[in-house]
């Protein structure tokens, strides 16, 4: 019984086979013609994860980027935990696809960095977004907001926030101890606290993991009874810490300070344990990387220019290799619920 | 006997199936996407499955046995951060590999002791050293990575010579050796006499507890060759490093045709299991663009090859 059935299957799969066979060629003649015709450009952009609103966000942007260019045809894709070593293959499997441009935001430069270096050798034009990678791994890094604006913004709205005569200590909830921005922030926001009457107790990194956030926030509010305020300083984190507060019935004793989108922070920001929301425009931020892609590919943008002009948003400035997106924007009570994403 | 019995009681069936599958998946994807089958991008993107092929060397021949090392993926985290810890330390890539190598060692060699001296089931041993090794390592890093371990090293991985990526030289040797080990020697035998009944073999004076002792350590063994590939494709030691590995593994082996249950199952199998696996991953990532997808995929392979084995199985026993 089995033996027939199981024979009948391979000869069918069989049959199958020969016949796609056969009609090969005559795909293969139409596909070329299609290639021939229109040349699209292909841009990869490849978020640190996918499915957050954060990078979500970035990505309407950049999808509005590709509309209004007309001749790009945009993947977004990107490891749904986070695992930089998920980048790396999929760079991997890009350059071999012979794709045009991928933008990388690197989880862990490292890691990430050789695949990086492989894809420019073999002619894709490599540029990083949202997060900087080694130097020689990308030509150019689209940067929302320098590393000292949000650094001293985010320990002056805390100072501020909290009243100036406050005295006690303060946590950074971080994200992946090997995250390049958060490293770089918080280089900025220890000396810049050092001059305030805040202490800083500790730094915990729970990695782009919500629920691991929430567990450290909750380690260092019993850990520290003098614990004033938390910087939560990834958009994934920045709500787990405010989350612990709310649970452990913390609000208006620490205050919750960080980067994250407005539409995750809105409760929190309403309820009170948050009071300032730092973060830039993350659909400008997918927009300007698309921008800066198509032009990398079509020979618009070379190494050294000073200046790029990025369709409605009109000309940004290039300091070095860093194309800088602009000012940053604080959401507070009066203006969170105006935007959303 | 006819011919057909002869068809029926041939016993390389589901390697045979598989081999077809796998033609097949590949003249569908080469011919939905030409450019799937080039050479040269194949054995680029081979890059990915090397450190779960090593390791699946050391699952198979478990398998049979009717055991399991759930603790696979662990003992590469272990591995990579004593690898990391002791590079460091001491500055030399040879410290660092031996320390490696040692790591391995010992941890396969803790689960081989737990497992034949203490009769303790290896579901429940690798389960808790599973939990164990990847704490111990997360504890002694901190959760911090080592890198920038220079571009010989990554070279090792992501080089190549004749055209045939380094690992794959280290795979195709231990491939032999296991498979000459397995279907070749009195050893071999033992390990598949121990999967089909163990009272049975130890009776007839097999030393099943030595035999499974040194398959435990053997598969520490893999997992630390199979860690220096991993470090030096990423050119990072992290404590995460093969998370999640043991369970590819398994299903790669279970694919293959092994029977969880012990007694049945071959390398070639796994190998060509493992191929299915990358191959169907492989084609509906590039294809589709969406990494969600692959273990979709992967799930419904396993299923499949689960219900082929159970028809298999009741047809020959009617």
């Amino acid at each position: 019984m089995f033996g027939k059935s199981l024979s009948f299957c391979l000869l069918s799969t069989l049959l199958i086979v020969g016949c796609q066979r056969g009609e090969t060629e005559r795909d293969l003649a139409a596909t070329g013609k299609k290639s021939g015709s229109d040349k699209k450009i292909t841009i990869c952009l490849l978020p640190k994860i996918k499915g957050i609103s954060y990078f979500s966000s970035c990505f309407n942007g950049a999808r509005q980027a590709a509309e209004e260019l007309g001749n790009v045809e945009l993947i977004y894709d990107g490891p749904t935990d986070g695992d930089p070593k998920k980048q790396a293959e999929m760079i991997e499997q890009w350059t071999v696809d012979g794709v045009d441009a991928i933008c990388v935001a690197p989880n862990a430069p490292d890691v990430v960095a050789n695949a990086m270096k492989e894809a420019r050798a073999a002619g894709v034009k490599v540029l990083t977004w949202d997060a900087d990678g080694t130097q020689e791994s990308r030509s150019f890094f689209v940067n929302q907001a320098t590393a000292q604006s949000i650094g001293e913004g985010l320990v002056q709205a805390m100072v501020n926030d909290l009243g100036s005569e406050v005295v006690g200590d303060v946590v950074i909830i971080s994200s992946d101890a090997t995250a390049a921005n958060q490293n770089a922030w918080i280089d900025v926001m220890k000396p810049a606290l050092q001059k305030t009457n805040l202490t800083l107790a500790t730094i915990k990194y729970p990695g782009e993991n919500a629920s691991h956030a929430l567990a450290d926030a909750q380690d260092v509010i019993e850990k520290y009874p003098n614990l004033k305020g938390m910087f939560g300083i990834s958009a994934v984190t920045f709500p787990g810490a405010a989350e612990a507060v709310e649970q452990d019935g913390k609000t208006g004793q620490v205050l919750v300070t960080g980067l994250s989108t407005p539409n995750d922070m809105k409760k929190f920001v309403h309820s009170g344990t948050v009071k300032s929301v730092f973060l830039w425009n993350t659909l400008d931020l997918g927009y300007l990387t698309v921008h800066v892609a198509e032009a990398l590919v079509s020979g618009e943008l070379k190494e050294g220019a000073t200046s790029f002009t990025a369709g409605r948003l009109g000309e940004k400035k290039i300091v070095a290799d860093n194309i800088l997106l602009g000012d940053i924007l604080i959401f507070t009570k009066d203006n969170i619920d105006q935007y959303d994403f | 006997m006819s011919l057909w019995n002869r068809i029926r009681r041939f016993r390389g069936w589901h390697e045979a199936t598989i081999a077809l599958l796998l033609v097949s998946l590949l003249a569908v994807a080469g011919r939905l996407m030409p450019s799937f089958l080039r050479v040269d991008s194949q054995l680029l993107l081979s890059r990915h499955i090397w450190e779960v092929a090593i390791l699946a060397l050391g699952m198979t021949p478990i398998i049979i046995t009717g055991g399991i090392d759930l603790s696979a993926g662990s003992t590469m985290g272990l591995c990579a951060v004593m690898f990391g810890l002791c590079l460091t330390a001491s500055g030399s890539l040879t410290i660092g590999c031996l320390a490696c190598v040692a790591t391995g060692f010992a941890c396969g060699a803790l689960n081989g002791v737990l497992i034949s001296r203490f009769r303790v089931h290896p579901l429940i041993v690798t389960l808790a050293t599973f939990a164990g090794y990847r704490g111990i390592a997360e504890g002694i890093s901190q959760g911090d990575s080592y890198s920038k371990f220079g571009d010989s090293f990554s070279g090792l991985a992501r080089g190549s010579w004749i055209g045939i990526p380094r690992p794959g030289f280290l795979f195709a040797m231990l491939a032999i050796a296991g498979t000459v080990l397995l279907g070749r020697t009195p050893t071999g035998r033992f390990i598949y006499a121990i999967g089909h009944n163990q009272q049975a073999a130890r009776y007839s004076g097999i030393a099943v507890e030595r035999l499974k002792f040194w398959l435990y350590t053997a598969s520490g063994l893999l997992a630390s060759l199979a860690t220096l590939v991993y470090v030096s494709r990423f050119d990072t030691a992290k404590a995460d490093a093969g998370k999640g590995f043991e369970l590819d593994v398994i299903t790669a082996v279970v694919v293959g045709g092994t029977s969880i249950f012990g007694g049945r199952g071959s390398l070639l199998g796994t190998i060509l299991g493992l191929l299915l696996i990358h191959e169907t991953r492989l084609f509906v990532s590039r294809y589709w663009r969406t990494d969600e997808l692959r273990s979709i995929v992967v799930g419904i392979l396993l299923i499949g090859s689960v219900l082929v084995y159970r028809v298999c199985v009741r047809d020959r026993r009617a």
